[in-house]
């Protein structure tokens, strides 16, 4: 335990002085989600979701506000994420990679010690952003004083998580900004973050429940928008937890799988 | 005690040429190796490009997996105990990369240290002692981009010591560094060595340097071992012995006559030329016949105008090995 503190920490400054370096990042990481968010935001508003569109059944016109706004934070969590995976590739060119598998430490506690220190740097400023929002002009309704913190918590292990696995997916290959690339379309449509996943078609929703971002938008917005009580959530947070334990699972073995594979031809030294 | 015994690696690589069409290639990098390395002892490693060393070294550092043969460090198999045998050895190569450009000296010893569970004060004091030893403490808060080529090396050394590995694994460690860094450096190896009862496996292409550290050199050749010896028998096995360089004015008959026999008696070699100074008599012999050779020219009344012998060296030695393999 202490020595998964150790590389957390450990990753967390490396990261900090490697990426954050300048105030310019944490502006652009704050500006950048903001005009997601406003565009998606004005794109919705022409609709007029009172009448007979679906999406009144799910979302009602001054719900919208904060349906996007814990949407694009989910959404934001996530792809905070993909940044960090991207920096595997550097990692690997300088030779870092190498030496860090040279190491006896563990590789999950590094993988995982990456995505937390990324996700952390990466979305406080938005994070702050979105609460302020919430509060100021979001709908909502916080019967629970346990909710918002248990959704965040929930969000971050997930985020974390999904961070893992795309970490690992980028040991595996140097050519994994492809995978990246494609899968971002689909995470910001079919997780619920702009469109509520119900309308979704069947296969749609089918696609929405592999990614855990899915689950966490709709426990959040449960909670936080409907004042749902913990019972209600209950089997959504059952869900998300075994789909969490599958991309657990499958991170550790993607993980052991790569390094064996770098020892059969030397892969971790390519780049 | 590292031990490498029939160990072969053949890397497997897949090559596109097109589109979906493609091969897989195969490189037998390392075929048939046997070596020994005991704590406390430095051994080299030669050969030409592409002959096999930082194959042979990845694999003993656990970065590799041979595809046969065993390679155990204290008892320990370097595939199936490899965290045990990680946390007693480290590698440093040669080159700029393998730190992080935008940390500092210390930052970067920092991080690599928590790799290996060292924290705290122990860590701060490990990081001090290597700052020191390597001699960058002025240097140590300065981003490593703002490094000469020789300070990098320097800090790589330093890292590779983080762990106070058992057994260290040196591939060419002073590429592109100047003499006096590249001395200190070798100093800082011997001491390592002799004060510290450490193992080194050292790959380089500076002859001079394996003749001056190792007490053992392995010779590769296309991913085998060619020769095992201690750097001096190696030098006088391969290139038999010593060159005995005499200038006389001239070589009369009773002279030309006693050196025949004289050459004859001891089975070495004779080359005559002139040069500026007079003629140039070149002699090589395994064994030391200087006393001989003066003795006769003595005798035979010519005047002797200079005299001194050619020290063959590792370089000599690799070059002759390499044609004749060749
Ligand atoms: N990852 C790899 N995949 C395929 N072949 C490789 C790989 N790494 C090395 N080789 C091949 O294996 C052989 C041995 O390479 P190696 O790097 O061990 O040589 P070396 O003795 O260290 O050479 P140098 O003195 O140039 O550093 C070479 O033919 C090389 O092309
Ligand atoms: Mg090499």
């Amino acid at each position: 335990m202490k020595n998964l503190m150790t590389i957390f920490m450990a990753e967390f400054k490396k990261s900090h002085f490697l990426y954050f370096h300048t105030n310019m990042i944490y502006f652009s990481l704050l500006v950048w989600p903001i005009i997601l968010f406003f565009s998606a935001y004005y794109s919705f508003k022409p609709f007029d979701t009172k009448s007979e569109n679906v999406l009144s059944e799910y979302v009602s016109n001054q719900e919208i506000g904060s349906f996007l706004l814990i949407g694009y934070l989910g959404y934001i969590f996530y792809f905070s994420l993909m940044q960090s995976a991207f920096q595997m590739a550097p990692e690997r060119a300088r030779g870092t990679l190498e030496l860090i598998f040279l190491s006896p430490v563990s590789r999950l506690a590094v993988i995982y010690g990456r995505a937390m220190a990324n996700l952390l740097e990466g979305v406080w400023l938005f994070f702050v952003f979105t609460v302020l929002g919430l509060f100021f002009f979001g709908d909502i309704q916080p019967h629970n004083w346990w909710g918002i913190p248990l959704s965040l918590f929930l969000l971050i292990i997930s985020a974390v998580v999904w961070g893992g696995f795309l970490n690992a997916i980028f040991l595996f290959s140097r050519d994994a900004g492809f995978f990246f690339l494609i899968i971002q379309e689909p995470l910001l449509l079919f997780s619920g973050v702009r469109i509520p996943i119900p309308v979704l078609p069947i296969w749609g929703k089918f696609i929405s429940y592999l990614f855990p971002l899915s689950y966490v938008l709709l426990i959040y917005r449960e909670i936080v928008m409907r004042g749902a009580s913990l019972f209600e959530v209950s089997t959504m947070i059952y869900s998300l937890l075994v789909v969490i334990i599958v991309f657990i699972l499958l991170t550790s073995w993607i993980i052991r799988k790569a390094e064996k594979n770098s020892k059969i031809n030397g892969s971790m030294a390519l780049y | 005690m590292i031990k490498v015994e029939q160990v072969y690696k053949t890397y497997i690589n897949k090559h596109r040429n097109f589109l979906f069409f493609s091969e897989t290639r195969q490189t037998e990098a390392v075929c048939g190796v046997d070596l020994y390395v005991n704590p406390g002892e430095i051994v080299g490693l030669l050969g030409m490009n592409g002959a096999g060393k930082t194959t042979l070294i990845k694999m003993m550092s656990t970065l590799l997996s041979p595809t046969s043969g065993t390679i155990t460090i204290d008892g320990m198999d370097v595939v199936k105990d490899a965290l045990k045998v990680k946390s007693i050895v480290n590698m440093i190569a040669g080159g700029e990369r393998m730190l992080y450009f935008r940390l500092t000296g210390r930052q970067n010893l920092e991080y690599f240290g928590n790799l290996y569970g060292l924290r705290g004060s122990l860590l701060k004091d490990r990081i001090n002692y290597l700052l020191s030893k390597v001699g960058l403490e002025k240097a140590a808060d300065t981003p490593v981009e703002r490094y000469s080529k020789g300070m990098k090396q320097r800090l790589q050394i330093a890292r590779g010591l983080i762990n106070d590995p058992k057994y260290l694994f040196l591939d060419e460690p002073t590429l592109g560094l100047d003499v006096s860094v590249a001395k200190r450096l070798r100093e800082f190896v011997q001491e390592l060595v002799h004060r510290e009862g450490k193992g080194i496996v050292l790959t380089s292409h500076y002859l001079e340097e394996i003749e001056e550290l190792c007490d053992r050199v392995y010779i590769a050749n296309n991913g085998r071992i060619i020769m095992h010896d201690t750097p001096k028998n190696l030098v006088f096995n391969i290139t038999h012995g010593n060159v005995l360089n005499i200038v006389v004015p001239e070589i009369n008959d009773k002279l030309n006559n006693n050196l025949r026999t004289l050459i004859e008696l001891h089975n070495a070699n004779i080359e005559i030329s002139s040069n500026e100074e007079g003629i140039l008599i070149s002699i090589k012999s395994k064994k030391d016949i200087t006393t001989e050779v003066v003795q006769t020219i003595y005798n035979s009344n010519v005047n002797l105008i200079s005299l001194y012998i050619e020290k063959p060296k590792l370089e000599d030695a690799i070059l002759q090995l390499e044609n004749g393999v060749a």
